[in-house]
């Protein structure tokens, strides 16, 4: 399943880009996602990722890896976890860019994401629009945070 | 597998509702279990308590009662579809709940477990929905009717609060000159698309249209903006109207592009079985 997203934030990309590597503000806009953290600076990090469609719940211990950094303008990080519980997988390749655009930073996103197991069983498109729509709520949760902070 | 739980045998809907407030989320009510002890076995949901409400008398009636039809949640698909009253009051209903799945899931499924369940690709709810429908939620302290379009949120989620247990659907009795009608369409087990659709039919003008979608997206809606393309229209008209409230009724269906057929796929077979459905009540 492949995801973009892309953001206007009124604030400056350095701090965008500062705000991203706060992990515990940053992880705090991830609907669902709590428990972060860092194993090394800028390159390693835990969290847990709970997610619920009607009565079913997943909960992915899930291991971020930083992959590529290029200072203020892009990110490339790696997301896996399973839940054996239920017996999922999920992987998620994630590319973050930075750009500016007049006063503004252009926050982008673009989220290959794989699950694997019995939770696909509730179907593609349902786990699509979750997804779809937890990407919504982060993007929103960062805006207002940043935006909040000028 | 099916993991262990403990089986709760309450006899009332306030037990019922006790229980459900007392273990929350560790608890699921269970009448059929087509969908609940298929979702246990694969270990996509646990549940430490499975409370079994085939015991609660009072709630597997059919009943017409002041110009409401009153099926009780625990009728199964199988009571529906062979009920002679309900074939004289509403045949649309009795024709779709006899072809819902198969005849072992419709001699155990429950009306109510499913509509509770909330699978998006069920049919019921969206012929409740265009039939005006309301269900009736109770629990230990109230008792309140929810409309069939306030009763699904989404994908598996009803309105229905953590304590709260669906005990009937009330759905008023068409008028003389009023048809319903609901078609699916599907090339897998599931139906990819549902249409329903209700109207009266008074001197060739049409009024009190009602038309919901479902399984196409996430639960059943309604399509108040169609509807308003065929009341107080002459059939003629209404006819020419089709293919406009086609398309809203496609948009509003909210389609999920999946293994079922893709968004525009979806979008299209709604205007379609809605087409079809009009051609068969309006002839």
């Amino acid at each position: 399943m492949q995801f973009q997203k892309e953001v206007e934030i009124s604030a400056p990309r350095e701090k965008v880009w500062q705000f991203i590597w706060d992990v515990d503000r940053f992880i705090s806009c991830v609907p669902g996602c709590k428990d972060a953290k860092t194993i090394e600076e800028g390159k390693r990090y835990t969290a847990t990722m709970v997610e619920k469609v009607g009565p079913f719940k997943v909960e992915f211990p899930t291991m971020i890896e930083v992959i590529e950094r290029e200072e203020l303008s892009r990110i490339k990080a790696q997301a896996s976890g399973a839940d054996n519980k239920i017996g999922s997988r999920m992987k998620v390749d994630l590319d973050v860019s930075l750009r500016t655009q007049d006063d503004k930073t252009i926050l982008g996103f673009v989220a290959g994401v794989d699950i694997l197991g019995k939770l696909a069983a509730l179907g593609h498109g349902i786990i699509k629009r979750k997804a779809d729509q937890v990407l919504d709520e982060f993007a929103q949760a960062v805006k207002q945070k940043l935006e909040g902070d000028s | 597998m099916l993991r262990r739980f403990r089986l709760e045998e309450p006899d009332s809907v306030t037990q019922v509702s006790e229980l459900l407030g007392r273990f929350g989320d560790n608890a699921k009510i269970y009448a059929g279990g087509t969908e609940l002890l298929l979702a246990m076995k694969e270990g996509l949901v646990r549940y430490e308590r499975l409370i079994n409400v085939k015991g609660v008398k009072g709630l597997s009636d059919v009943v017409v009662d002041n110009g409401t039809v009153r099926i009780g949640a625990l009728c199964t698909h199988r009571q529906v579809e062979t009920s002679s009253m309900l074939q004289q009051k509403l045949p649309a209903l009795v024709k779709l709940e006899q072809n819902v799945a198969n005849v072992r899931v419709r001699q155990a499924g429950t009306i109510g477990g499913n509509l509770c369940f909330a699978e998006p690709h069920a049919d019921p709810g969206t012929l409740l929905m265009a039939l005006g429908a309301k269900m009736v939620a109770e629990k230990s302290s109230a008792k309140r009717e929810i409309a069939a379009e306030e009763f699904f949120v989404d994908a598996f989620e009803t309105s229905l609060e953590a304590d709260e247990v669906l005990t009937e659907i009330r759905i008023p009795t068409p008028g003389a000159n009023s048809r319903s009608a609901y078609l699916k369409f599907g090339y897998l087990e599931r139906p990819s698309v549902g249409v329903a659709l209700a109207l009266t039919v008074n001197a060739g003008t049409i009024s009190d249209t009602k038309i919901a979608v479902g399984c196409a997206g996430p639960a059943p809606r309604r399509v108040a903006e169609a509807e308003a393309l065929f009341d107080g229209k002459g059939t003629q008209e209404a006819m020419r109207n089709l293919p406009a409230a086609g398309v809203i009724a496609g948009r509003a269906a909210e389609a999920i592009s999946d293994l079922h057929g893709s968004q525009e796929y979806k979008e299209h077979i709604v205007g379609v079985l809605l087409k079809r459905a009009f051609q068969s009540l309006v002839s």
